[in-house]
């Protein structure tokens, strides 16, 4: 098979209401991505997006922006969901042997339309909708009052994540939310939506977009010297809301399983030295570390607690900040992907975690993270 | 198959009322700069330093550069029409034309036909989507010449561009 890498990338600086249209938005990141991978528009062969219609509030939304993201007179598709499926979906076209250079976008500003009631609409619109009160937090709150009952998880265990992954984002410029000094009890204290989820403990409303490009490994060795491989891929979805057990990251479970399988990973917690996963809700970052294999059912806060996924613990776990931090939709598991390939490129920074040589970046969509997309990167060696 | 709503005497529904949500964008700055211009009768199109092309109206990026249009021009208010349409009879209050109806506008009577046309203006590499005015509908080609009508009042909104008329 083929080797794909990651060969550039760029993203904005997340933030609620942007003063820029998503025209223009798309447009620079775009450019500052083929610019980080040193190409003109001329090099790329295909171009994959991701948004939804819903969110973008037109319809086959990409063909509004195909200027922006390059794509005039070339190969073109949009895929729906998280970036990360575009980003999945532009690996395998370069794996058909047809296509060498890819570029990647993702992008949502919430700010234009609440992603909260663009929710609604992904539900059973005869039956589901009409009970009025059923939306993603809402069912994340579903969520969360079935796990902490479950495995007994306290609102302070679950208001640490927040804790951790907002004061982490502190480093990150191009995080919305920054809190360095955060607290257990300033998490509690914020705004109530549905017990128990309160507004730190859910992802922010943001603006903003990513972008990066892949490349064929005889490509990828052309344009840098520092390519990021795809090394496996997995991706898994799970029943609709109703009929699901909600306690489980089953799909997200399925897809760590079959991308640490292409990777030839055994043992996650050993082999991966960095990971940077999609927790719109900080309760959400406790099922992933279990669905992840990091640990058993239920002791997703024995990690936190002991440190393990803190910037400077065996694990750590979005030392970007995560979806909590900024959550542009349809950008945020790219976002991950290109936070995942800065800590092994050294590029990270303030926030940067020493000596990554692999990482995992993690995506995901629906409501309770019903699909999911896990990426394990490499760096060379 | 019908192709009006009147003609549908049923459909799926249910009685009731539904939350259908409201989308909202974030505007262009360039529609500001372009019915600015229409409030002095201009026509403001964008240019491609890249590519020199100029576009009415004025869009921010420029596909084949893939470069922002960075300039501005006023192209002349005399065009070619490059296409058009000739609609069937019009009823008062059916349909609305850059913002306008054009039977309520006067510029037809009820039961008679409109004419959209693209325009290309003298200056500009782009097609500009108008009403011809004042023609007959026999009379209308690919390759006409026309002139810009401007309401009587300009008001800064796509509508005080009424239409073209032919050049005579």
């Amino acid at each position: 098979m083929r080797r794909v890498a990651i060969v550039g990338y760029a993203q904005t600086q997340h933030q609620f209401d942007m003063q820029k249209t998503r025209e223009d938005m798309v447009f620079e990141v775009v450019k500052e991505a083929l610019s980080h991978a040193g190409i003109t528009r001329g090099e790329v062969d295909t171009v994959v997006t991701a948004s939804t219609d819903f969110l973008d509030g037109r319809t086959i939304s990409s063909v509004f922006l195909s200027m922006a993201v390059g794509a005039y007179l070339k190969d073109e598709s949009k895929t729906e969901e998280d970036g990360t499926s575009a980003a999945w979906y532009a690996f395998m076209r370069i794996l058909s042997g047809v296509h060498d250079v890819a570029l990647v976008e993702a992008h949502t500003q919430g700010s234009t339309f609440n992603p909260h009631q663009v929710s609604f609409y992904t539900l059973d619109p005869l039956f589901d909708r009409q009970i009025g009160v059923l939306n993603d937090v809402s069912a994340a709150a579903i969520q969360a009052r079935m796990y902490m009952s479950s495995y007994g998880v306290s609102e302070e265990e679950i208001a640490m994540v927040s804790v951790k992954n907002l004061s982490n984002a502190a480093k990150n410029p191009f995080a919305q939310r920054r809190m360095p000094d955060l607290t257990v009890e300033e998490v509690l204290g914020s705004k109530l939506y549905y017990h128990p989820i309160r507004e730190l403990m859910m992802s922010p409303i943001s603006d903003g977009a990513c972008a990066l490009v892949l490349a064929s490994e005889e490509k990828a060795k052309e344009i840098t010297d520092t390519p990021v491989w795809i090394e496996g891929v997995g991706v898994c979805q799970d029943f609709y809301l109703r009929d699901r057990n909600l306690l489980e990251l089953d799909s997200l479970r399925k897809a760590a399983k079959d991308a640490y399988e292409m990777a030839g990973i055994r043992d996650p917690y050993a082999e991966l030295d960095v990971f940077e996963v999609s927790e719109k809700f900080a309760h959400e970052e406790l099922m992933i570390y279990e669905a992840l294999g990091l640990c058993r059912r239920g002791k997703g806060k024995v990690l936190l607690e002991r440190g393990a996924t803190e910037k400077g613990g065996e694990i750590p776990v979005n030392p970007s900040g995560g979806a909590l931090a900024a959550d542009p939709v349809c950008a945020t598991g790219l976002v991950r992907m290109v936070e995942a390939a800065k800590q092994i490129r050294g590029e990270a920074g303030e926030y940067q975690i020493p000596g990554v040589r692999r990482a995992l970046a993690h995506g995901q969509f629906g409501m309770c993270a019903q699909k999911n997309w896990v990426f394990i990167l490499g760096g060379e060696g | 198959m019908p192709y009006l709503k009147e003609e549908r005497p049923e459909t799926l529904g249910v009685e009731g009322e539904w939350n259908i949500g409201a989308y909202t964008w974030k505007a262009n700055r360039l529609l500001e700069e372009f019915v600015e211009g229409l409030k002095q009768r201009k026509l403001v199109g964008s240019l491609c330093f890249g590519c020199g092309k100029v576009i009415v109206p004025p869009r921010n990026l420029c596909g084949r550069c893939h470069r922002k249009m960075e300039g501005r021009v006023v192209v002349s208010d005399v065009g070619t029409v490059t296409c058009f349409i000739i609609s069937p009879p019009i009823k008062r209050g059916k349909i609305k034309v850059l913002g306008m109806d054009p039977v309520e506008q006067g510029l037809i009577q009820e039961d008679e036909v409109i004419i959209p046309v693209f325009v290309k203006f003298d200056g500009a590499d782009s097609n500009l989507g108008t009403l011809l005015i004042g023609a007959d509908p026999k009379e209308v080609h690919i390759g006409m010449r026309v002139r810009a009508v401007w309401a009587k009042e300009t008001r800064g909104e796509l509508s005080d561009l009424e239409g073209v008329e032919p050049l005579r």
